[in-house]
């Protein structure tokens, strides 16, 4: 009954704050301090009843329906509010295609007629978790690492780097390194397989020492690998998860292609394209977000192989970078972007920035002010 | 799809002043303790365990071939207690379906193969699908759709479940008819 | 039975646009229109707890942040938790007069998680008393959240004076990202005299400090062999998200997520087209304008076996559902031209328009009035209609318009026990009407698989049903009037099974 819902909430104004990831979505409300759901980004198809992710769409009319539905399943199953003439504030990745966006807000505009919408870019509004208002952002996602420095509150854009390294790529790895080991994984289905190496990276794998690494990638190594582990398999049958798989899968993070790009080097170029004043206050404010992020040793990793590439000729330039510190945000980093849009949600920004229904159908789209911002900083 | 009509051995059947149509191949123990409201029912080789504790079902109600109706029991410290079942109206049991809940409401669709855990509680209107098994204790809402191992609530029963199962046992009743003598 | 378990074959057109089967429709009196779980708005009823069925009121459950505060579920399975009494002990057992103290732990009867597995205590009463475990940011994160807060409020403000002082509106890169603008003055020093209105309580607050030292990996990790039963999945990490726990030794009971009543509403008149009940056990509604109440079912009977270009006998059972009798005409998919111009007009405009909305014209005032209101209260803005889009059905076969129209009776729940036979004057043509008891016929229609389709096809039908809707709202206002009639067209899709192989 939306009467009686109104009355408490001329106090507290009730933000639906909704972070779409390609693997997993948070939701939750503004000025609180973890997320009421993390869910994943897919439904069920009721044509077809099979689970689809919202990012595998077709077309835009295909996208329409998916995220109906899911925003659906959101709101009734998760969230439990009624949507309409409710602000809701929306955390996208800068790299979030415009055919996405526009659609998303298509749908909470027309379908779900929500009051208005407010869209905070990932990068920047996971600051606000730690009070602070320059830093590195690093997000490495489900399917690819972006890395955005942020100086003064406002991003640096033309500073950003990305790669498809996620964990989208560390669970193709999965698959083909157990192939490799298990010669009787062909008689496992495609299926199975899919469903279990998420699970088997999150449970098993871990960030090795780079020395280990190396030595573990020798012909001739003297070091065992850690222990493997028998993963059962449906009740009677088990796959057996090598030690080397178990401590080599996060390699592909620190492999440098033919560009010399791979996590610690793109951090390091982001650091080289901003001016030489900021440099070394961003190597020492570095914050790492994501689910991937999560994975055991990896920060220690991540700050050996930065240490490690710094002495390295090419970065010969950050002589002064003598340090390379990282930021602990209050919350996991999984959630960290969504927590900071809900601190951004309990203000008042969102009755003075966000878009509002009228405004919307006025314009028709929604402004775009990454791509404004990014032709001035060109002209400049 | 219009139902079609399912045809009986009439000698096979027994059929009671109410309308309950029980076959003659079904184990009913403890039949003094099972109480068919009427117009129910009953396909060969079903179980009733009456022996147990009450069995009480609503008008209606179709229980398929080799289904089983057994009241569930609690472990207490002094020894195990059995509990009286009762279903409601208009229930639909399908084939070799293990039912140990303790209430069944009304228009409910139980498919086959599945396994209701003891002392479960089946709200109205709520639907199980083929091969799920439920958890001992599960409470099912109304209105929802359970499937799985153990089962989990999938989707929801449309609005008009109610009226779905009363049109659906009520014509089953109504096509089931005996075979006619040559 | 087609609408519990089986694919529906009988899909009818919605006003949307979309094919659904008949249980998923509603019927608005009041627009006289189909409509659907797409095209309907949906509302938060109430709340309930799915275990223990009962009704929390919405603002203790935003209190609870959704949660039952009874029902707990298992962080392993996530089923429900059983509580269970055992019998322990006295607390000092020298003591000859002490007796065994009853307590309680929780137990899934699942997957055989205990309370005790985690060390949870007993508890003495079953109703619980289960320990919390509360967020260890929550003091840091607070003071965040007013620090913010106040900041841009204190923005605002300024805002709201530049804009009294009519100054030129300047619009910076970094102003249009939010506080940033400000924070940048604050760092620079250039803070502008604070507005006496304005409480700047809060303290500056301090950054976080970053720190070199990170998480290293445990030595043991190389050596010892892991326990994959002792590692918690993804899944039941997410399930607490605040805590994400890595073994199982971490996982505590969570409270139950409630569930929801929704009511529908029509996005066009406003009126509910369903409402259910209060009560959470109940399955009544007390608006229910369920398509299955208003518009004839159709139903196949029997078709004949469908091969390409050979007409096929098709037989199909109308199910009136209303108290008042019905005419059926049945006609061809082309009668209903107004959707199909529609269509036409949406797909040769540009794709933005397809979705525009159609504004209503007597509600356009109330539109402008709630403008202004709208951050000020929530009462309800009236809702807009979507377009309707392009119907994509094939149709694989023509059928054969019957001329004639046939009757159907009243619903009569009584019918059913009265089995003295029935005499019917319908004048019915025969070469249509096979069969009809009380409000049901069964009529005969001739098919024709069209010659394009390849062999194992799904063979589709359409048209376009056309009925007699008698309108009740009329009559419970003004007594005396009749009630109001009119003719209602729906489209119908029907599929009818896979194209067999020729005769021969």
């Amino acid at each position: 009954m939306p009467i009686y819902e109104g009355y408490g909430t001329i106090t507290d104004k009730l933000t639906f704050i909704i972070d779409i990831g390609a693997a997993y979505t948070k939701i939750g409300f503004s000025a609180e301090f973890a997320p009421r759901a993390i869910v994943a980004s897919e439904v069920r198809c009721k044509n077809t009843n099979q689970v689809r992710n919202i990012y595998d769409y077709k077309d835009k009319e295909d996208l329409y329906d998916l995220l109906v539905e899911f925003i659906h399943l959101l709101y009734f199953k998760y969230a439990l509010i009624s949507p309409k003439d409710r602000a809701v504030v929306i955390v996208e990745s800068l790299l979030c295609p415009t055919l996405f966006r526009e659609t998303l807000a298509k749908v909470l505009f027309y379908h779900y007629e929500v009051a208005s919408l407010l869209v905070v870019p990932s990068h920047l509004v996971s600051l606000a978790t730690l009070a602070i208002d320059t830093g590195l952002v690093l997000d490495i996602g489900y399917t690819e690492a972006v890395a955005i420095p942020i100086c003064h509150g406002s991003p640096v854009l033309h500073a950003w780097q990305a790669l498809p390294l996620g964990s989208q790529a560390i669970h193709s790895h999965v698959k083909t390194l157990l192939s490799a080991d298990n010669t009787g994984i062909q008689n496992i289905s495609e299926s199975v397989l899919e469903d279990i190496k998420e699970d088997i990276k999150v449970r098993c794998c871990f960030v090795t020492k780079r020395e280990r690494a190396e030595k573990l990638r020798s012909v001739s190594s003297d070091i065992a690998p850690c222990p493997s582990v028998v993963y059962p398999l449906g009740g009677t049958k088990s796959l057996n998860v090598s030690g080397k798989l178990r401590e080599m899968m996060y390699e592909i993070f620190f492999d440098e292609d033919l560009d010399h790009l791979c996590i610690s080097t793109m951090i390091l170029n982001v650091i080289a394209s901003v001016d030489v004043e900021s440099r070394t206050l961003l190597a020492e404010n570095i914050v790492l977000i994501g689910g991937t992020c999560m994975a055991p040793g990896f920060k220690a990793r991540l700050k050996a192989e930065l240490y490690r590439q710094l002495k390295n000729e090419r970065y010969s330039k950050f002589k002064n970078i003598k340090t390379i510190k990282f930021h602990t945000p209050p919350a996991k980093e999984n959630y960290t972007a969504w927590l900071g849009a809900a601190i951004y949600g309990a203000t008042e920004i969102v009755s003075m920035k966000a878009l509002s229904k009228d405004q919307y159908f006025k314009e028709k789209r929604l402004p775009d002010w990454w791509s404004n911002l990014k032709d001035v900083v060109r002209s400049i | 799809m219009e139902m079609r009509d399912v045809t009986y051995n009439k000698n096979d059947y027994v059929e009671t002043a109410s309308g309950n149509k029980v076959s003659k191949q079904t184990v009913l123990c403890g039949s003094q303790n099972i109480v068919l409201q009427g117009r129910v029912i009953v396909q060969p080789e079903a179980i009733i365990r009456g022996d147990l504790a009450n069995v009480k079902t609503g008008r209606y109600c179709i229980i398929s071939k080799e289904a089983v109706i057994r009241p569930p029991y609690k472990k207490f410290s002094k020894g195990v207690a059995f509990f009286p079942l009762t279903m409601g109206d208009n229930v639909y049991v399908g084939e070799k379906s293990i039912i140990n809940a303790a209430v069944v409401g009304s228009y409910v669709y139980i498919g086959k193969n599945c396994v209701i855990g003891r002392r479960c509680i089946l709200k109205d209107c709520c639907i199980i699908e083929d091969n799920t098994i439920l958890a001992p204790e599960t409470v099912v809402p109304p209105f929802t759709r359970y499937s799985g191992n153990p089962g989990v609530q999938i989707g929801q029963a449309p609005e008009c479940q109610m009226d779905f199962m009363v049109d659906f046992t009520r014509s089953y009743y109504q096509h089931f008819v005996p075979a006619k003598l040559i | 039975m087609a609408y519990i378990i089986e694919q529906e074959v009988v899909k009818y057109v919605c006003t949307c646009g979309l094919l659904k089967p008949i249980s998923k429709l509603y019927f608005c009196r009041y627009c006289l229109e189909v409509r659907c779980g797409f095209c309907v708005c949906h509302e938060v009823d109430s709340h309930f707890c799915e275990k223990c069925l009962e009704n929390m009121p919405s603002a203790e459950a935003r209190l609870k942040k959704n949660r039952c505060g009874n029902c707990l579920i298992c962080p392993s399975c996530l089923l429900h938790l059983s509580v269970r009494a055992a019998t322990v002990g006295p607390k000092n057992p020298e003591d000859p007069k002490a007796t065994p103290r009853k307590v309680v732990y929780l137990h899934c009867l699942m997957c055989r998680w205990s309370s005790r597995d985690v060390g949870i205590p007993d508890q003495i009463a079953a109703t619980g008393g289960w320990p919390e475990r509360e967020n260890v940011y929550n003091v840091r994160l607070s003071e965040i959240i007013e620090w913010y807060k106040s900041v841009v409020l204190l923005e605002k403000q300024q805002k709201l004076e530049k804009d009294k002082k009519k100054q030129r509106k300047y619009m910076s890169f970094t102003d249009k990202t939010g506080l940033t603008a400000e924070m940048i003055r604050k760092r620079i020093g250039l803070t502008e005299p604070p507005n006496p209105l304005l409480k700047t309580k809060a303290k500056p607050l301090e950054g976080a400090i970053a720190k070199e030292d990170v998480e290293e990996l445990p030595d043991n990790i190389f050596t010892q062999p892991i326990k994959l039963n002792e590692i918690t999945t993804v899944q039941q990490r997410l399930l607490q998200p605040e805590w994400q726990p890595v073994t199982v030794d971490k996982l505590f009971p969570i409270h139950k997520h409630l569930s929801v009543k929704q009511s529908l509403r029509c996005r066009s008149c406003e009126h509910n087209v369903s409402k259910p009940e209060f009560n959470p056990n109940s399955v009544r509604f007390k608006i229910q304008l369920f398509a299955y109440y208003h518009i004839p079912e159709i139903r196949i009977v029997t078709v004949e076996p469908l091969r390409a270009g050979q007409p096929a006998e098709l037989l199909l059972k109308f199910i009136n559902p209303t108290q008042h009798q019905t005419v059926v005409t049945i006609l061809d998919l082309s009668s209903m031209p107004e959707l199909i111009q529609d269509d036409k007009c949406s797909a040769d405009t540009s794709t933005d328009d397809e979705l525009k909305p159609i504004e209503k014209e007597p509600l356009s005032l109330s539109l402008t009035q709630s403008a202004s209101l709208l951050h000020t209260t929530l009462s309800r803005q009236p809702s807009f209609t979507i377009k309707p889009r392009q119907t994509k059905q094939q149709v694989g076969a023509d059928i054969e318009i019957p001329a004639a129209n046939f009757v159907l009776p009243p619903r009569d729940d009584a019918a059913e026990f009265d089995d003295s036979g029935e005499n019917y004057n319908f004048n019915d043509d025969p070469r249509l009407v096979k069969w009809r008891k009380s409000n049901k016929a069964v009529i005969k229609l001739q098919i024709t698989p069209s010659t394009d389709l390849n062999l194992g096809d799904q063979v589709v039908v359409g048209f376009v049903m056309q009925h007699i809707y008698t309108n009740t709202i009329a009559t419970s206002v003004e007594k005396d009037k009749e009630p109001q009639k009119c003719q209602h067209k729906i489209r119908v899709f029907l599929s009818l099974g896979n194209l067999l192989g020729s005769s021969e």
